[in-house]
Protein backbone atom coordinates (compact mmCIF):
# COMPACT_ATOMS: atom_id res chain seq x y z
CA UNK A 1 0.00 0.00 0.00
CA UNK A 2 1.19 3.50 -0.98
CA UNK A 3 0.11 4.97 2.33
CA UNK A 4 2.58 2.30 4.71
CA UNK A 5 5.30 2.25 2.06
CA UNK A 6 5.83 6.53 2.40
CA UNK A 7 5.88 5.57 6.50
CA UNK A 8 8.34 3.23 5.82
CA UNK A 9 10.55 5.68 3.55
CA UNK A 10 9.86 8.33 6.05
CA UNK A 11 10.14 6.77 9.38
CA UNK A 12 13.85 5.87 7.80
CA UNK A 13 14.48 9.06 6.54
CA UNK A 14 13.53 10.56 10.30
CA UNK A 15 15.51 7.53 11.66
CA UNK A 16 18.53 8.77 9.88
CA UNK A 17 18.42 12.42 10.28
CA UNK A 18 18.07 12.30 14.02
CA UNK A 19 20.56 9.89 14.84
CA UNK A 20 23.09 12.21 12.58
CA UNK A 21 21.87 15.59 14.27
CA UNK A 22 22.50 13.54 17.71
CA UNK A 23 25.92 12.70 16.47
CA UNK A 24 26.71 15.97 14.92
CA UNK A 25 24.69 18.22 17.64
CA UNK A 26 26.94 16.43 20.51
CA UNK A 27 29.92 15.50 18.79
CA UNK A 28 30.75 18.11 16.00
CA UNK A 29 28.88 21.30 16.45
CA UNK A 30 31.78 23.66 18.12
CA UNK A 31 30.54 24.49 22.23
CA UNK A 32 28.86 27.48 22.99
CA UNK A 33 31.94 29.69 24.33
CA UNK A 34 29.52 32.04 26.90
CA UNK A 35 26.60 29.13 28.08
CA UNK A 36 28.88 25.63 27.44
CA UNK A 37 27.14 22.58 26.76
CA UNK A 38 23.47 23.84 27.58
CA UNK A 39 23.37 25.52 24.26
CA UNK A 40 23.58 22.57 23.00
CA UNK A 41 19.73 21.75 23.84
CA UNK A 42 19.01 24.81 21.50
CA UNK A 43 19.33 22.08 18.37
CA UNK A 44 16.44 20.48 19.41
CA UNK A 45 14.25 23.41 21.62
CA UNK A 46 14.18 25.66 18.47
CA UNK A 47 13.79 22.57 15.91
CA UNK A 48 10.75 21.07 17.57
CA UNK A 49 9.46 24.66 18.12
CA UNK A 50 9.13 24.89 14.45
CA UNK A 51 8.36 21.37 13.70
CA UNK A 52 5.32 22.37 16.13
CA UNK A 53 4.75 25.18 13.96
CA UNK A 54 4.16 23.14 10.87
CA UNK A 55 2.17 20.58 12.58
CA UNK A 56 -0.52 23.61 13.01
CA UNK A 57 -0.14 24.88 10.24
CA UNK A 58 -1.02 21.37 8.63
CA UNK A 59 -3.98 20.71 10.90
CA UNK A 60 -5.06 24.28 9.91
CA UNK A 61 -4.74 23.62 6.42
CA UNK A 62 -6.51 20.34 6.64
CA UNK A 63 -9.23 21.89 8.33
CA UNK A 64 -9.90 24.12 5.13
CA UNK A 65 -9.75 21.24 3.28
CA UNK A 66 -12.71 19.40 5.39
CA UNK A 67 -15.03 22.06 5.08
CA UNK A 68 -14.66 22.39 1.22
CA UNK A 69 -14.55 19.35 0.90
CA UNK A 70 -16.15 17.35 4.41
CA UNK A 71 -13.71 14.14 3.17
CA UNK A 72 -12.83 12.54 6.68
CA UNK A 73 -9.26 11.95 5.07
CA UNK A 74 -8.62 15.41 6.48
CA UNK A 75 -10.08 15.09 9.59
CA UNK A 76 -7.61 12.51 10.00
CA UNK A 77 -4.62 14.48 8.93
CA UNK A 78 -5.88 17.26 11.40
CA UNK A 79 -6.48 15.42 14.00
CA UNK A 80 -2.88 13.42 14.09
CA UNK A 81 -1.23 16.33 13.32
CA UNK A 82 -2.56 18.75 16.36
CA UNK A 83 -1.77 15.27 17.97
CA UNK A 84 2.05 15.40 16.75
CA UNK A 85 2.03 19.50 17.31
CA UNK A 86 0.89 18.98 20.41
CA UNK A 87 3.52 16.60 21.70
CA UNK A 88 6.27 18.37 20.27
CA UNK A 89 5.04 21.80 21.78
CA UNK A 90 4.86 19.82 25.21
CA UNK A 91 8.79 18.84 24.40
CA UNK A 92 9.38 22.87 23.87
CA UNK A 93 8.22 23.61 27.05
CA UNK A 94 10.46 21.10 28.62
CA UNK A 95 13.18 21.63 27.05
CA UNK A 96 12.79 25.40 27.29
CA UNK A 97 12.34 24.69 30.87
CA UNK A 98 15.84 22.66 31.34
CA UNK A 99 17.62 25.42 29.32
CA UNK A 100 16.19 28.25 31.95
CA UNK A 101 17.62 26.33 34.97
CA UNK A 102 21.01 25.84 33.20
CA UNK A 103 20.99 29.62 31.58
CA UNK A 104 18.76 31.45 34.64
CA UNK A 105 18.80 29.39 37.49
CA UNK A 106 15.04 29.15 37.63
CA UNK A 107 12.65 26.17 35.92
CA UNK A 108 10.14 29.09 34.89
CA UNK A 109 10.75 32.54 33.82
CA UNK A 110 7.08 34.49 33.16
CA UNK A 111 9.27 37.27 31.26
CA UNK A 112 10.67 34.97 28.47
CA UNK A 113 7.91 35.44 26.00
CA UNK A 114 8.54 32.36 23.99
CA UNK A 115 8.32 30.20 26.86
CA UNK A 116 5.14 31.66 28.11
CA UNK A 117 3.29 31.45 24.27
CA UNK A 118 4.52 27.88 24.04
CA UNK A 119 2.57 27.44 27.01
CA UNK A 120 -0.65 29.13 25.92
CA UNK A 121 -0.03 27.41 22.64
CA UNK A 122 -0.36 23.95 24.71
CA UNK A 123 -3.47 25.39 26.78
CA UNK A 124 -5.09 26.29 22.86
CA UNK A 125 -4.48 22.60 21.49
CA UNK A 126 -5.16 20.80 24.77
CA UNK A 127 -8.61 22.07 24.48
CA UNK A 128 -9.11 20.89 20.74
CA UNK A 129 -9.20 17.10 21.94
CA UNK A 130 -11.48 18.07 24.68
CA UNK A 131 -13.71 19.81 22.24
CA UNK A 132 -12.89 16.46 19.91
CA UNK A 133 -14.38 14.34 22.82
CA UNK A 134 -17.83 15.82 23.41
CA UNK A 135 -18.87 15.73 19.80
CA UNK A 136 -20.06 12.85 17.43
CA UNK A 137 -19.51 12.06 13.45
CA UNK A 138 -19.91 14.77 11.27
CA UNK A 139 -20.36 17.27 14.36
CA UNK A 140 -17.14 16.00 15.89
CA UNK A 141 -15.40 16.73 12.11
CA UNK A 142 -16.77 20.23 11.69
CA UNK A 143 -15.83 21.79 15.25
CA UNK A 144 -12.17 20.13 14.75
CA UNK A 145 -11.79 21.77 11.51
CA UNK A 146 -13.14 25.08 12.48
CA UNK A 147 -11.19 24.99 15.83
CA UNK A 148 -7.88 23.87 14.47
CA UNK A 149 -8.35 27.16 11.77
CA UNK A 150 -9.22 29.40 14.81
CA UNK A 151 -6.24 27.59 17.04
CA UNK A 152 -3.88 28.59 14.54
CA UNK A 153 -5.10 31.93 14.46
CA UNK A 154 -4.61 32.16 17.98
CA UNK A 155 -0.87 31.03 17.86
CA UNK A 156 0.64 34.45 15.90
CA UNK A 157 -1.60 36.36 18.48
CA UNK A 158 0.19 34.80 21.44
CA UNK A 159 3.48 35.35 20.44
CA UNK A 160 2.99 38.72 19.50
CA UNK A 161 0.65 39.44 22.58
CA UNK A 162 4.03 38.25 24.68
CA UNK A 163 6.48 40.35 23.41
CA UNK A 164 4.08 43.70 23.56
CA UNK A 165 4.11 42.61 27.07
CA UNK A 166 7.39 41.39 28.14
CA UNK A 167 11.18 42.56 28.05
CA UNK A 168 12.97 40.51 25.95
CA UNK A 169 15.23 37.65 28.00
CA UNK A 170 14.57 35.05 25.48
CA UNK A 171 18.21 34.57 23.48
CA UNK A 172 17.41 35.71 20.07
CA UNK A 173 19.08 33.63 17.57
CA UNK A 174 17.15 34.13 14.24
CA UNK A 175 16.95 37.80 13.60
CA UNK A 176 15.61 39.48 10.37
CA UNK A 177 19.27 40.02 9.37
CA UNK A 178 19.80 36.44 9.44
CA UNK A 179 21.31 33.74 11.99
CA UNK A 180 23.23 35.05 15.14
CA UNK A 181 25.16 31.84 14.71
CA UNK A 182 28.53 30.63 13.05
CA UNK A 183 28.26 28.68 9.87
CA UNK A 184 29.91 25.36 12.06
CA UNK A 185 26.37 25.91 14.04
CA UNK A 186 24.10 26.94 11.57
CA UNK A 187 24.54 23.71 9.84
CA UNK A 188 23.83 21.34 12.70
CA UNK A 189 20.36 23.27 13.14
CA UNK A 190 19.38 22.77 9.72
CA UNK A 191 19.65 19.59 10.08
CA UNK A 192 18.22 19.16 13.62
CA UNK A 193 15.42 21.24 11.78
CA UNK A 194 15.61 18.53 9.07
CA UNK A 195 15.16 15.80 11.42
CA UNK A 196 12.39 17.21 13.62
CA UNK A 197 9.84 17.98 10.38
CA UNK A 198 11.21 14.28 8.80
CA UNK A 199 9.95 12.95 12.20
CA UNK A 200 6.61 14.90 11.96
CA UNK A 201 5.96 13.19 8.21
CA UNK A 202 6.78 9.79 9.58
CA UNK A 203 4.86 9.93 12.39
CA UNK A 204 1.61 11.68 10.71
CA UNK A 205 2.22 8.94 8.28
CA UNK A 206 2.17 6.26 10.52
CA UNK A 207 -0.71 7.39 12.79
CA UNK A 208 -2.49 7.69 9.25
CA UNK A 209 -1.58 3.96 8.51
CA UNK A 210 -2.94 3.30 12.24
CA UNK A 211 -5.92 4.86 11.28
CA UNK A 212 -7.28 3.48 7.58
CA UNK A 213 -6.05 -0.06 9.56
CA UNK A 214 -8.46 -0.05 11.58
CA UNK A 215 -11.14 1.06 9.15
CA UNK A 216 -10.20 -1.75 7.18
CA UNK A 217 -10.72 -4.02 10.42
CA UNK A 218 -13.67 -2.51 11.36
CA UNK A 219 -15.09 -3.19 7.82
CA UNK A 220 -14.02 -6.67 7.79
CA UNK A 221 -15.25 -7.33 11.39
CA UNK A 222 -18.78 -6.00 9.98
CA UNK A 223 -18.75 -8.19 6.89
CA UNK A 224 -17.89 -11.31 9.28
CA UNK A 225 -20.90 -10.41 11.38
CA UNK A 226 -23.23 -10.29 8.34
CA UNK A 227 -21.87 -12.96 6.69
CA UNK B 1 -35.73 42.44 4.57
CA UNK B 2 -32.02 43.38 3.96
CA UNK B 3 -29.01 42.34 5.88
CA UNK B 4 -28.82 45.54 8.25
CA UNK B 5 -32.67 45.47 9.12
CA UNK B 6 -31.65 41.48 9.85
CA UNK B 7 -29.18 42.58 12.34
CA UNK B 8 -31.27 45.19 13.99
CA UNK B 9 -33.90 42.86 14.52
CA UNK B 10 -32.19 39.86 15.97
CA UNK B 11 -29.86 42.34 18.11
CA UNK B 12 -33.15 43.64 19.74
CA UNK B 13 -34.47 39.92 20.01
CA UNK B 14 -31.46 39.65 22.49
CA UNK B 15 -31.13 42.88 23.79
CA UNK B 16 -35.51 42.50 24.73
CA UNK B 17 -34.98 39.03 26.16
CA UNK B 18 -32.51 40.23 28.70
CA UNK B 19 -34.20 43.92 29.60
CA UNK B 20 -37.19 41.43 30.68
CA UNK B 21 -35.08 39.12 32.49
CA UNK B 22 -32.18 40.63 33.43
CA UNK B 23 -30.90 37.65 34.28
CA UNK B 24 -27.71 38.00 32.03
CA UNK B 25 -26.04 41.12 33.05
CA UNK B 26 -27.41 41.02 36.75
CA UNK B 27 -25.37 37.87 37.21
CA UNK B 28 -22.55 38.95 35.40
CA UNK B 29 -22.38 42.33 37.34
CA UNK B 30 -22.40 40.26 40.53
CA UNK B 31 -20.04 37.52 39.60
CA UNK B 32 -17.27 40.49 38.73
CA UNK B 33 -17.70 41.91 42.50
CA UNK B 34 -17.62 38.99 43.43
CA UNK B 35 -14.27 37.84 41.74
CA UNK B 36 -12.89 41.47 42.89
CA UNK B 37 -13.75 40.07 46.75
CA UNK B 38 -11.86 36.84 45.99
CA UNK B 39 -9.29 38.52 44.35
CA UNK B 40 -8.46 41.04 46.70
CA UNK B 41 -8.60 38.67 49.82
CA UNK B 42 -6.29 35.98 47.50
CA UNK B 43 -3.49 38.57 47.31
CA UNK B 44 -4.15 38.80 50.97
CA UNK B 45 -2.57 42.59 51.04
CA UNK B 46 -5.98 43.98 52.30
CA UNK B 47 -3.63 47.04 54.02
CA UNK B 48 -1.34 47.40 50.65
CA UNK B 49 -2.16 49.70 47.50
CA UNK B 50 -3.22 47.11 44.70
CA UNK B 51 -2.70 50.14 42.14
CA UNK B 52 -0.06 48.32 40.46
CA UNK B 53 -2.20 44.75 40.00
CA UNK B 54 -4.92 46.90 38.51
CA UNK B 55 -4.61 46.09 34.93
CA UNK B 56 -4.41 41.85 36.06
CA UNK B 57 -7.35 42.26 38.53
CA UNK B 58 -9.62 44.09 36.21
CA UNK B 59 -9.07 41.87 33.14
CA UNK B 60 -8.96 38.33 34.94
CA UNK B 61 -12.36 39.71 36.52
CA UNK B 62 -13.35 40.68 33.08
CA UNK B 63 -12.47 37.32 31.32
CA UNK B 64 -14.23 35.22 33.51
CA UNK B 65 -17.47 37.44 33.71
CA UNK B 66 -17.13 37.23 30.50
CA UNK B 67 -17.19 33.29 30.11
CA UNK B 68 -20.22 33.59 32.19
CA UNK B 69 -21.94 36.09 29.83
CA UNK B 70 -20.96 34.22 26.81
CA UNK B 71 -22.07 30.94 28.16
CA UNK B 72 -25.78 32.42 28.71
CA UNK B 73 -25.92 34.11 25.18
CA UNK B 74 -27.67 31.12 23.47
CA UNK B 75 -29.29 30.04 26.20
CA UNK B 76 -32.91 30.74 24.53
CA UNK B 77 -31.69 29.83 21.24
CA UNK B 78 -31.01 26.29 22.42
CA UNK B 79 -33.57 26.00 25.52
CA UNK B 80 -37.03 28.11 23.48
CA UNK B 81 -35.50 26.24 20.14
CA UNK B 82 -34.98 29.42 18.88
CA UNK B 83 -32.64 28.28 17.14
CA UNK B 84 -34.73 26.21 15.15
CA UNK B 85 -36.26 28.90 14.17
CA UNK B 86 -33.54 31.05 13.13
CA UNK B 87 -31.76 28.40 11.09
CA UNK B 88 -34.91 27.55 8.52
CA UNK B 89 -35.22 31.60 8.23
CA UNK B 90 -33.51 33.07 5.17
CA UNK B 91 -31.03 34.94 7.60
CA UNK B 92 -27.44 34.22 6.50
CA UNK B 93 -25.35 32.99 9.54
CA UNK B 94 -22.72 35.64 9.43
CA UNK B 95 -25.87 38.24 10.45
CA UNK B 96 -26.51 35.35 12.69
CA UNK B 97 -22.61 35.97 13.91
CA UNK B 98 -23.13 39.58 13.78
CA UNK B 99 -25.95 40.24 16.14
CA UNK B 100 -24.82 37.60 18.61
CA UNK B 101 -21.72 39.34 18.71
CA UNK B 102 -23.19 42.77 19.28
CA UNK B 103 -25.24 41.64 22.04
CA UNK B 104 -22.36 40.39 23.82
CA UNK B 105 -20.39 43.50 22.93
CA UNK B 106 -22.98 45.41 24.47
CA UNK B 107 -23.74 43.00 27.64
CA UNK B 108 -19.55 43.52 27.98
CA UNK B 109 -20.00 47.28 28.10
CA UNK B 110 -22.87 47.44 30.42
CA UNK B 111 -21.18 45.29 33.09
CA UNK B 112 -17.89 46.99 32.43
CA UNK B 113 -19.75 51.14 33.04
CA UNK B 114 -20.32 49.45 36.78
CA UNK B 115 -17.11 47.59 37.04
CA UNK B 116 -13.90 50.08 36.22
CA UNK B 117 -14.84 52.94 38.29
CA UNK B 118 -15.81 50.21 41.45
CA UNK B 119 -12.07 48.77 40.23
CA UNK B 120 -11.12 52.61 41.01
CA UNK B 121 -12.88 52.66 44.24
CA UNK B 122 -11.43 49.20 44.78
CA UNK B 123 -8.05 49.43 44.04
CA UNK B 124 -6.20 52.39 43.31
CA UNK B 125 -5.13 55.08 45.44
CA UNK B 126 -3.43 56.95 42.92
CA UNK B 127 -4.49 58.59 39.88
CA UNK B 128 -7.11 56.81 38.14
CA UNK B 129 -9.78 58.66 36.98
CA UNK B 130 -8.01 60.71 34.45
CA UNK B 131 -7.11 57.88 32.78
CA UNK B 132 -10.95 56.38 32.84
CA UNK B 133 -11.26 57.78 29.39
CA UNK B 134 -7.80 56.05 28.04
CA UNK B 135 -9.09 52.35 30.00
CA UNK B 136 -13.02 53.05 28.46
CA UNK B 137 -11.50 52.74 24.71
CA UNK B 138 -9.04 49.97 25.53
CA UNK B 139 -11.96 47.79 27.09
CA UNK B 140 -14.09 48.88 24.15
CA UNK B 141 -11.61 47.17 21.97
CA UNK B 142 -11.20 44.42 24.04
CA UNK B 143 -14.95 43.98 23.73
CA UNK B 144 -15.06 43.49 20.41
CA UNK B 145 -12.11 40.56 21.16
CA UNK B 146 -14.38 39.02 23.63
CA UNK B 147 -17.60 39.16 21.45
CA UNK B 148 -16.04 37.75 18.15
CA UNK B 149 -14.20 34.96 19.61
CA UNK B 150 -16.88 34.09 21.99
CA UNK B 151 -19.67 34.10 19.73
CA UNK B 152 -17.45 31.89 17.48
CA UNK B 153 -16.23 29.37 20.74
CA UNK B 154 -19.98 29.56 22.01
CA UNK B 155 -21.26 28.40 19.14
CA UNK B 156 -19.30 25.40 18.83
CA UNK B 157 -19.76 24.53 22.83
CA UNK B 158 -23.42 24.74 22.18
CA UNK B 159 -24.11 20.70 21.11
CA UNK B 160 -21.47 19.76 22.83
CA UNK B 161 -21.67 16.99 26.00
CA UNK B 162 -20.85 19.00 28.89
CA UNK B 163 -21.20 22.70 27.25
CA UNK B 164 -21.14 24.66 30.60
CA UNK B 165 -17.27 22.78 30.83
CA UNK B 166 -16.29 23.18 27.10
CA UNK B 167 -16.73 26.62 26.97
CA UNK B 168 -14.41 28.07 29.06
CA UNK B 169 -11.77 25.42 28.30
CA UNK B 170 -11.97 26.75 25.09
CA UNK B 171 -12.39 30.51 25.19
CA UNK B 172 -9.77 31.13 27.93
CA UNK B 173 -7.08 29.93 26.05
CA UNK B 174 -7.90 32.18 23.55
CA UNK B 175 -8.69 35.06 25.55
CA UNK B 176 -4.66 34.91 26.86
CA UNK B 177 -4.03 37.55 24.36
CA UNK B 178 -6.47 39.70 25.34
CA UNK B 179 -6.06 39.64 28.71
CA UNK B 180 -2.07 40.06 28.30
CA UNK B 181 -2.97 43.69 26.34
CA UNK B 182 -5.90 45.23 27.88
CA UNK B 183 -3.98 44.48 31.31
CA UNK B 184 -1.20 46.40 29.47
CA UNK B 185 -3.00 49.24 27.80
CA UNK B 186 -4.66 49.68 31.77
CA UNK B 187 -1.44 49.27 33.71
CA UNK B 188 0.37 51.95 31.07
CA UNK B 189 -2.47 55.02 32.11
CA UNK B 190 -4.28 54.05 35.88
CA UNK B 191 -2.28 54.92 38.85
CA UNK B 192 0.41 56.94 37.74
CA UNK B 193 2.27 59.00 34.49
CA UNK B 194 0.61 57.86 31.04
CA UNK B 195 2.66 55.49 29.18
CA UNK B 196 0.53 56.34 25.79
CA UNK B 197 3.08 54.68 23.12
CA UNK B 198 2.85 51.43 25.84
CA UNK B 199 -1.01 52.18 25.74
CA UNK B 200 -1.00 52.97 21.67
CA UNK B 201 1.05 49.55 21.29
CA UNK B 202 -1.40 47.75 22.83
CA UNK B 203 -5.05 49.29 22.17
CA UNK B 204 -3.16 47.91 18.29
CA UNK B 205 -3.00 44.76 19.28
CA UNK B 206 -5.93 44.20 20.40
CA UNK B 207 -7.53 45.83 17.21
CA UNK B 208 -5.80 43.17 15.23
CA UNK B 209 -7.01 40.60 17.23
CA UNK B 210 -10.65 41.81 16.69
CA UNK B 211 -9.97 42.40 13.07
CA UNK B 212 -8.18 38.77 12.65
CA UNK B 213 -10.80 37.08 14.44
CA UNK B 214 -13.68 38.45 12.38
CA UNK B 215 -12.35 36.70 9.42
CA UNK B 216 -11.88 33.48 11.19
CA UNK B 217 -15.36 33.67 12.46
CA UNK B 218 -16.91 34.91 9.36
CA UNK B 219 -14.85 32.50 7.30
CA UNK B 220 -15.96 29.36 9.28
CA UNK B 221 -19.53 30.37 11.01
CA UNK B 222 -21.15 28.79 7.92
CA UNK B 223 -20.01 25.19 9.26
CA UNK B 224 -21.12 25.91 12.64
CA UNK B 225 -24.72 25.66 12.27
CA UNK B 226 -24.39 23.50 9.23
CA UNK B 227 -26.40 20.26 10.30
Amino acid sequence: MPGERAALIWGVVATILVVVSTIGVFLVAPEDADQGVIQRIFYFHVAIAIASLVAFAVACVAGILYLRTRDARWDDVGEASIRIGLLFSVLVVITGSIWAKASWGTWWVWTDPRLVTYLIVVLIYAAYFVLRSSAEDDRRMRYSAIYAIAGFASVPLSFYSVRVAESFVHPVVFTSSGANMPGSMLIWFVVSQAAMIALFIALLEVDLVGRRSERALRRLALRLENA
Amino acid sequence: MSRRRQLAALVRKDLRLELRTRETIVAMVLFAIVMMAILQFGFGTRDDDLTRFVGGLMWVTLAFTAVLGVGRSYVAEREQRVLDGLLVSPVPRVVMLGAKAIAIFLYMTAVEVIVIPLVGVFFVQGPYWDAIGWIAIAALLANACIALSGTLFSGLALFTRARDLILPVLFLPALVPVVIAAAGATHAVAGGPHDMSEWRGYCLFLLAYAILFSLVSVATYDAVFDD
